[in-house]
């Protein structure tokens, strides 16, 4: 017998039947009486001042119900409690082309879409600010009042002595890496349906309810009740099947508030459904970053200091903004042992739409620029690139010099497995032309040990209650979005019980039904939704134990559940009854009662998991039990300002191999395997985590070839996912999958985070393999064919032929726009004669 | 994003499509597909009154032997019908070249070859939704008065960006035109404009009929190169096409055609001048991939930057002249 029954096994998703044929349902797939579709007015500006909005041409639309502005909500609320820049709508100015200012609720989406042409707004064009490093030279026209500078948040940590670290080493690499904006085109685009019962009481509008896509149903009734006025208890948020997340929907999406706003005004409900053009705009993706990297190293290849500048391009809203710098910074640490560190963090403010979370949020883009450096000193002091990862591996238990606990610590291993499936020592330097090998790590959070409105409550709470048919309803606050939780806390329960998988139904995300949660962001639901699940399942099963000790008449310790079949240890399962051992018990009401059972029959070895569950309801008045999880102090940090920001009960470990072939006349690189080895601590479900590795490399694989946003003037030229270009399957490699288990100490059965961490080695894992394919050293990601070539050209002395719109791939100093002209003759939203699109005028 | 409202019509024969144009063609939009048009209606760039679906007309699908030794496409015809037809395979390869690099699979299935060459011109300034258009003030080929990729011209330069159509012209394919005076017939090559506005030879009471590819083009070797950075359902950035009549190892006859990098797909001048009697060799091609780069005027209608296309207009020009020599 293995040690466990549920958990280990490769199973399938509990909820994979409705997706699966179709009668799942999605946010957009629900309709309530009386329903009415809202649309949303963007801004054509990049900034501007609303002089003056008229509405009433649209209100006088036939088939038009409401129309809201900022008016109508002023409060302010974001993410992050230092960050409350947003509105529901926009008051008096808009901050992006794409910006929020009215919403038309209307009987069908054709006449909602005419009003918007209906409703007449006068704006004074501001001068706009669209590259962080010019937007941070702003003294006036400051896109939010109280941000000197443009400047969201900048931090400036020093860890050690970099000075005396980069004074021993005997080889300095120093570079600028660029990394473009990425999205997280989750395939369901945001929806939102909020409506008002009325309160039979007073006859008005009462409580809310609000069936919305996100990963965070707890905060969006927080910061519902911040913007309406309305206590948290009169909201209820339900968040259905989610289409896929990956951080575009771990906050509030503007269309969550103004579905209820323009619900409120209509006194009807409202729904809105984003177009792929509005997921663009409200983004929240992975911002364009600067990171100026210098890193120090000894001849053997330890790193003695690491000196580390990052400017992100944040956009016009702060949302996560002061957590991504932070992780930026804070990831440095934990994965390698660095001894001495110094970081600059700058978070900026630029008239484009917000960057937030993202799939390996704050890590991703600085793990480019260190995975990538790091090669190039392996090559300068001649050591092989794996190798030099190993010399800096940490000696856990370890506290790092910025004051990250890491506890398990599978990266050795990770490294091992890429390193010999691969055939990295017996292959590389020895495949065809223009074929590489390329190595990199990455590691990632189970969760933020600290959480964003500090408060002493628990991070997860779980619920169980068990009824006499012995069926197991799992209450949870945490967010399935196609990640597995549900899955995942189904397993939890089940394995700890001892029933069976099909006995447990989970209920999650309904903050009327499921204790709070945080939410489905930062990893860290395994981990903590696993053990909050875990301790309520104890917290039940000592009840279910100690009938059922009463009832075999032996001592706690002596009973044993497993696999619906409960019995006194010692003896053998072959003489139970089968009817019992089947689960089945006839008039759940009387025979299996204890009383009843006492007279009949002598004590029994052997119960059904209902007979003894039945008998615990019986003894105890009723079976229900709660769990609940809050990191450990230990996990929780340091003292320095923003210390907050990157502690983790539990980090994941990453190693990759990237196998590439670059085609030296198109530049375009062809990706054919990656070796992907991840550290989950202890695989609960082996095939899910595989899944989430697997979508990791994948996505960074889009990052790293072909995802761009592009700009010109501040307007995403390619707002749409036939011109942004995830990956298609015809592309995608083959991703071998090594689950490493390094069992960790505090995680749920030893499980720690898959979802994220994989992302990050990708980009650098396929940037190195493409150096070693063909002598290039690409700074700039993607590594798209026209960066490629031009890097190949310059490199053979060919011909110079500007082709990147004069940023150079292998020494980017800025962000790139695209080419053309913005400028119109009369017809457009005229732009503020100081305008970058006016200053640069027609190239 | 909605559709705008208009009327469908549904005619079973051609005659009664061609009679209703005749009188409301200026005011008929025609769907075969859809692929191209629904979204651009989506985005509000078309608001016709009446959209005529083509669809039920039987006599334009198919794929069909004429008498001559050509081989007729009716307009209708499924993409992907083309690309499973043991006759074009064998007979015209660079067309099932090009077919089957049209978009994916599933978009082939409703694309037609009508529609692939009658597809709209394409720019990131004009394939945008109205709300975005606003915010650029638009431009010469919608409602504006600037072309945003080249500001001093007084044409459009949106892209060209249909596959099939350099490898039609390398076949020296015939298009056939219905319109209320009956058939006419016309070269491809005479069909295109490049203008990204004007586009096309086709009066608004005018249908797309039928292709024929000559007798004389028959078990010509061919190729057809595409760059797009994904390998399925992107538009081409630039594609080329080749055809090559062989004897003993030495050009016979050759065409080349150029697409998406210009606001209509080009035959490449004087190819066959230069090749007749030579063998295909590095050098050779090399020269011509040249001269297909100088017919290419690439512009930023799309993310690549326009010189990174232009070379590779000479690159694939090269590869597919040699792909279809060996």
């Amino acid at each position: 017998m293995t040690e466990y029954s549920v958990i280990g096994k490769s199973i399938a998703m509990i909820d994979a039947a409705g997706k699966t044929t179709g009668s799942g349902k999605y946010a957009d797939d629900f309709a309530v009486p009386g329903m009415l579709v809202g649309k949303i007015l963007h801004s054509p500006y990049p900034h501007a001042l609303i002089k003056r909005i008229d509405t009433s041409r649209a209100r006088e639309l036939e088939g038009v119900v409401a129309v809201v502005t900022g008016e109508d909500a002023p409060n302010q609320y974001g993410i992050l409690p230092v960050g409350h820049d947003e509105t529901a709508l926009a008051v008096g100015k808009v901050r992006y082309v794409g910006d929020n200012v009215a919403c038309v609720a209307a009987i069908s989406e054709e006449i909602a879409e005419q009003a918007l042409e209906l409703i007449d707004v006068e704006y004074e064009p501001l001068p706009a600010y669209f590259d962080p490093e010019q937007s941070m030279k702003a003294e006036r026209d400051l896109i939010h009042e109280n941000r000197p500078n443009n400047i969201e948040k900048d931090y400036h940590h020093v860890f050690g002595d970099p000075e005396k670290g980069f004074a021993e080493a005997d080889c300095v690499a120093e570079a600028r890496y660029i990394a473009n904006e990425v999205t997280h085109a989750a395939m369901e685009p945001h929806c939102t349906l909020a409506g008002f019962e009325i309160d039979p009481q007073t006859g008005k509008q009462g409580r809310l309810t609000v069936w919305s896509s996100t990963q965070v149903p707890y905060y969006l009734q927080h910061k519902l009740s911040l913007v309406l006025d309305l206590p948290m208890s009169q909201i209820r948020v339900i968040k259905p099947l989610v289409g896929g997340g990956f951080g575009g929907k771990s906050e509030i999406i503007p269309l969550e508030i103004i579905a209820a706003v323009a619900a409120r005004a209509a006194n009807a409900p409202v729904k809105i459904t984003y177009t792929r053009e509005e997921v663009f705009w409200a983004h929240r993706g992975r911002p364009r970053t600067i990171v100026d990297l210098k890193t120090g190293v000894k001849k053997d290849g330890r790193i003695t200091a690491v000196a580390c500048k990052v400017i992100q391009d944040g956009g016009a809203y702060c949302s996560y903004g002061v957590v991504t710098i932070l992780y930026s910074g804070a990831l440095l640490g934990a994965l390698y042992d660095i001894p001495n560190i110094r970081y600059d963090g700058f978070r900026v403010l630029t008239n484009k739409p917000a960057c937030g979370a993202m799939r390996g949020h704050g890590t991703v883009n600085v793990r480019f620029a260190f995975e990538s450096q790091m090669d190039e000193i392996a090559a300068k002091i001649g050591l092989d690139p794996a190798e030099m990862r190993r010399v800096n591996l940490l000696k856990p238990p370890a506290i790092t010099v910025n004051g990250l606990r890491v506890l398990s610590y599978g990266l050795p291993e990770c490294i091992d497995q890429v390193i010999t499936r691969s055939g990295w020592r017996e292959r590389r330097g020895k495949l065809p032309k223009g074929r590489g090998l390329g190595v990199a790590c990455s590691h990632y959070v189970s969760g933020a040990a600290n959480s964003i409105i500090r408060s002493d409550m628990p991070h997860s709470t779980v619920n169980i209650k068990i009824d006499r048919d012995g069926g197991v309803v799992v209450y949870t606050g945490a967010a399935e979005i196609g990640q597995g939780s549900d899955t995942m806390t189904a397993q939890i329960v089940a394995e700890v019980l001892g029933c069976s998988l099909s006995r447990v139904k989970v209920i999650a995300a309904d903050t009327d039904l499921t204790p709070i949660d945080l939410g489905s962001y930062s990893s860290r639901v395994t981990f903590m939704a696993g053990n909050a699940a875990l301790r309520a399942a104890e917290a039940v099963k000592q009840d279910i134990v100690s009938a059922a000790a009463k009832r075999m008449n032996c001592a706690l310790e002596e009973v044993e559940i497993r696999d619906d079949h409960v019995w006194k240890r010692g003896t053998s399962l072959s003489g139970a009854d089968e009817a019992a051992a089947s689960g089945r018990v006839d008039g759940q009401i009387l025979r299996g009662s204890v009383l009843q059972s006492r007279k009949e029959e002598l004590p029994k070895t052997h119960m059904s998991f209902e007979e003894a569950v039945v008998a615990a309801i019986d003894i105890h008045g009723g079976l229900t039990g709660t769990g609940s999880y809050a990191p450990p102090m230990e996990a929780r940090g340091g003292k320095h300002k923003g210390a907050g920001v990157g502690p983790s009960p539990a980090y994941s470990y990453s190693a990759q191999v990237a196998e590439v072939s670059v085609d030296e006349e198109t530049g375009i690189v062809t990706v054919h395997k990656i070796w992907a080895a991840h550290d989950c601590g202890r695989a609960l479900n082996p095939v899910a985590v595989e899944g989430q590795v697997i979508g990791s490399v994948w996505m960074g694989l889009g990052q790293a070839l072909q995802e761009e946003m592009v700009w010109k003037d501040g307007l995403m030229m390619n707002p749409g996912l036939l011109e942004y270009r995830s990956p298609s399957s015809v592309e995608s490699p083959e991703i071998e999958c090594i689950i490493v288990e390094s069992i960790d100490p505090e995680g749920p059965f030893g499980a720690k985070e898959a979802g994220e961490g994989s992302l990050a080695a990708t980009i650098p894992a396929i940037s190195n393999a493409i150096y070693d394919a063909v002598g290039i050293r690409l700074r700039e990601a993607p590594f798209s064919p026209e960066r490629v070539l031009a890097a190949l050209r310059t490199k053979r002395g060919a011909k110079k032929v500007e082709m990147t719109e004069g940023v150079d791939p292998t020494e980017p100093a800025t962000f790139r726009e695209h080419g053309g002209a913005l400028w119109y003759r009369g017809k457009g939203p005229e732009r503020h004669v100081e305008d970058p699109a006016r200053l640069g005028g027609a190239r | 994003m909605s559709l705008p409202e208009f009327r469908l019509l549904r005619p079973q024969k051609l005659d009664e499509a061609v009679s209703w144009l005749a009188s409301q063609g200026d005011q008929t939009r025609l769907i075969a597909g859809g692929t191209d048009l629904l979204p651009s209606m989506k985005q509000k760039l078309f608001a016709p009154a009446y959209v005529l679906d083509l669809r039920s007309i039987k006599e334009l699908r198919g794929i069909r032997e004429e008498t001559d030794g050509g081989v007729g496409i009716g307009a209708l015809t499924p993409l992907s019908e083309i690309e499973h037809s043991p006759l074009i395979r064998r007979e015209f390869p660079v067309l099932f070249e090009a077919v089957r690099t049209v978009a994916s699979p599933v978009l082939r299935n409703m694309g037609t070859l009508g529609g692939n060459i009658c597809l709209d011109t394409r720019c990131l300034w004009y394939n945008q939704s109205l709300t975005w258009r606003k915010s650029c003030g638009f431009c010469l080929k919608k409602d504006g008065d600037l072309c945003h990729v080249a500001p001093a011209s007084k044409t459009c330069w949106a892209a060209f960006s249909g596959d099939t159509p350099p490898a039609l012209l390398c076949l020296g394919a015939d298009v056939e035109i219905v319109g209320a005076n009956g058939a006419r017939r016309v070269p491809l090559s005479e069909f295109y404009v490049n203008d990204g506005i004007v586009r096309l030879h086709l009066a608004a009471n005018e249908i797309v009929s039928r292709v024929y590819l000559p007798a004389s083009s028959r078990g010509w070797r061919g190729s057809y190169q595409k760059l797009r950075v994904r390998g399925s359902i992107d538009y081409p950035l630039a594609g080329v096409a080749v055809t090559l009549k062989m004897r003993s190892g030495r050009v016979e006859d050759a065409r080349m055609a150029i697409t998406a990098v210009n606001p209509a797909p080009h035959l490449v001048k004087d190819v066959d001048a230069q090749m007749i009697g030579s063998e295909v060799d590095e050098v050779l091609a090399e020269k011509i991939g040249e001269q297909a780069a100088r017919t290419a005027k690439p512009l930023t209608t799309s993310a690549l930057t326009p010189e990174y296309r232009r070379e590779m207009v000479r690159v694939f020009a090269k590869r597919a002249l040699l792909a279809a020599a060996n």
